[in-house]
């Protein structure tokens, strides 16, 4: 029965979830939660894993290839960002039912793992602790893009 | 309005008169369905109330690190475990109960006879129609004659019990592989899903679960509402094992109409037996279980079950009805929450096959994996 509570070796699988940053402060018993919410999904290069303008209804973490994130209304290739091996993209579906600002497009074979709002809701209300880091994660992430893109302002204005 | 109110709202718009005329047409086809495969329906159903029982402890185990499949073991056989503990208890009670059912059942039918006779007598007394058509003897003649085969009447309700019994005990079983294995099945369904329509078939599947757990978690809620207000009304009345009869009026009224019928008449029955001749106590029974029922159906069912389904309170009504209609006693039961699930999987199924651009792209995606599939079997290449 000790055992049964014990902490005991990550998984490669679990070991890969670690790596990403929204799981990053969780323990092997929580990973082993998450990745049992996790859906795994295998896109070919130049496939389209969602619109812009759809509903968005999860979150994807990439544990191998390369996703582009195009916006086709910013001009040039559209290209917004890569989301690599261990990133995540589409996280504001986590948080409320909105309309996809962009299109995801697998680059390479792509394997990715979806986290469902819904799945995340549930998580919320059954296991909160777990739910309020990855919350917390995403909401670190969140800050950092928007300085990002707030230097980027600043610097595009400076050069002006 | 919230983003989730406003999808609501939108799918709400969405369903015309033609989906709804299919969605009713598909539930009242499963209804005739099920009703041919009861004996698997019925554990099912109970199955699946065990589920949502079971989820919640279920999830507290996986949290402090037990394995699901243990997990899974665990509540399913402390379930069983509580069972056997109540029906060990149960079992002297209902031996010594079953050796005089006759008497009793001859007891509670002659006590309500004798209270039904006593109300005509008492009409005829006020009235002289009545009184000429000699109504409290035709009708006291009547049960006469149909209290002597009660015994004939008894036997098909045990035998009855009897066969179905196996049949019941299968529901165990199927909650806890519902517990091991749910999850594991609805990514298993997944996993036969198009990438194209991966997100929209999660989200239906998902709605199909949101109804159902709504659903069973609302009856329950409902059922244990019904059953401590009237144990409350019977015990301040003074009749006699209130929180059994509240049960068990409670259990019966998952049947709606007939459910509620047999129960009301239960109570009549251990009243004018239990207190013969005070006829006072009789109505205030009646009175109290007429006030239960009008609490239930305009308070507490809107709050639970109502609400689960977001239904309109007619199409609920109208549903019922036609679920008796189609399916007898199965049909008014299995209609509701049949109802909701055809309700979410007719409107996601609609907007999934009409969508061009996901057809677009699920061609798009076959043309990759075609392309690559033969990549290196031409000499060009």
């Amino acid at each position: 029965m000790v055992k049964l509570f014990s902490e005991t070796n990550l998984s490669p699988r679990l070991e890969t979830l670690r790596s990403v940053s929204l799981f990053a402060d969780l323990k092997a018993k929580e990973l082993r939660i998450v990745d049992g919410l996790l859906h795994e999904r295998s896109y070919v290069a130049d496939e389209v894993v969602f619109d812009e303008g759809e509903d968005g209804q999860a979150l994807y973490v990439v544990f191998s290839g390369e996703v582009l994130i195009v916006h086709p209304t910013d001009g040039g290739d559209g290209l917004v960002a890569t989301v690599k091996s261990g990133e995540f993209f589409g996280d504001m579906a986590l948080i409320d039912k909105w309309p996809r600002a962009a299109q995801a497009r697998a680059a390479a074979p792509t394997v990715v793992g979806v986290l469902f709002r819904s799945d995340f809701q549930t998580l919320m209300e059954t296991h909160a602790r777990i739910a309020s880091r990855i919350a917390l994660q995403l909401a670190r992430e969140m800050g950092q893009r928007l300085r990002q893109r707030v230097d980027a302002a600043a610097h595009g204005r400076g050069k002006l | 309005m919230s983003a989730d109110n406003v999808g609501q709202t939108e799918a709400t718009h969405r369903t015309g008169p033609l989906v709804w005329a299919s969605i009713i047409a598909v539930t009242c086809i499963l209804l005739f369905l099920f009703q041919k495969i009861l004996w698997l329906v019925v554990p099912i159903l109970l199955a699946l109330i065990l589920y949502y029982v079971l989820v919640a402890p279920l999830q507290w185990l996986i949290y402090r690190g037990v394995s699901r499949e243990a997990a899974a073991s665990i509540v399913t056989l402390g379930f069983m475990s509580l069972l056997a503990v109540a029906s060990l208890a149960a079992i002297p009670r209902v031996i010594s109960n079953l050796t005089d059912l006759q008497n009793s059942v001859s007891r509670y039918v002659d006590g309500g006879s004798l209270f039904m006779e006593h109300s005509l007598r008492g009409l005829e007394a006020s009235s002289s129609i009545l009184r000429e058509a000699h109504l409290a003897d035709t009708v006291a003649k009547r049960l006469a004659e149909s209290s002597g085969s009660l015994a004939e009447r008894i036997e098909p309700i045990v035998v009855g019990l009897m066969t179905w019994t196996p049949s019941l005990l299968l529901a165990p079983f199927l909650a806890f592989f519902f517990l091991r294995d749910g999850r594991r099945f609805a990514k298993f369904l997944t996993g036969a899903v198009p990438n194209a329509y991966f997100e929209r078939t999660l989200f239906l599947l998902h709605g199909v679960d949101k109804t159902l757990r709504a659903y069973f978690q609302g009856l329950i809620q409902l059922t244990i509402l019904d059953a401590v207000t009237l144990a409350v009304g019977l015990w301040f009345l003074g009749i006699p094992g209130p929180w059994l009869l509240g049960t068990l009026c409670a259990v019966l009224a998952w049947i709606p109409y007939v459910g509620t019928i047999a129960g009301g008449l239960l109570v009549v029955l251990v009243v004018a037996t239990d207190f013969p001749g005070n006829a006072a106590m009789a109505y205030s029974a009646v009175a109290l279980f007429i006030f239960v029922r009008l609490l239930d159906d305009f308070v507490y069912m809107p709050l639970t079950i109502g609400k689960s389904l977001h239904m309109h309170p007619l199409v609920t009504v109208l549903m019922i009805f036609i679920g008796g209609a189609v399916a007898g006693v199965s049909g008014l039961m299995l209609v509701l929450p049949l109802l909701g699930v055809v309700m979410v999987i007719g409107e996601t199924v609609g907007e999934l096959v009409t969508d061009e651009r996901l057809l677009a792209r699920h061609h798009h995606a076959r043309a990759l994996r075609k392309h690559l599939a033969a990549y290196g079997l031409s000499r060009a290449e």
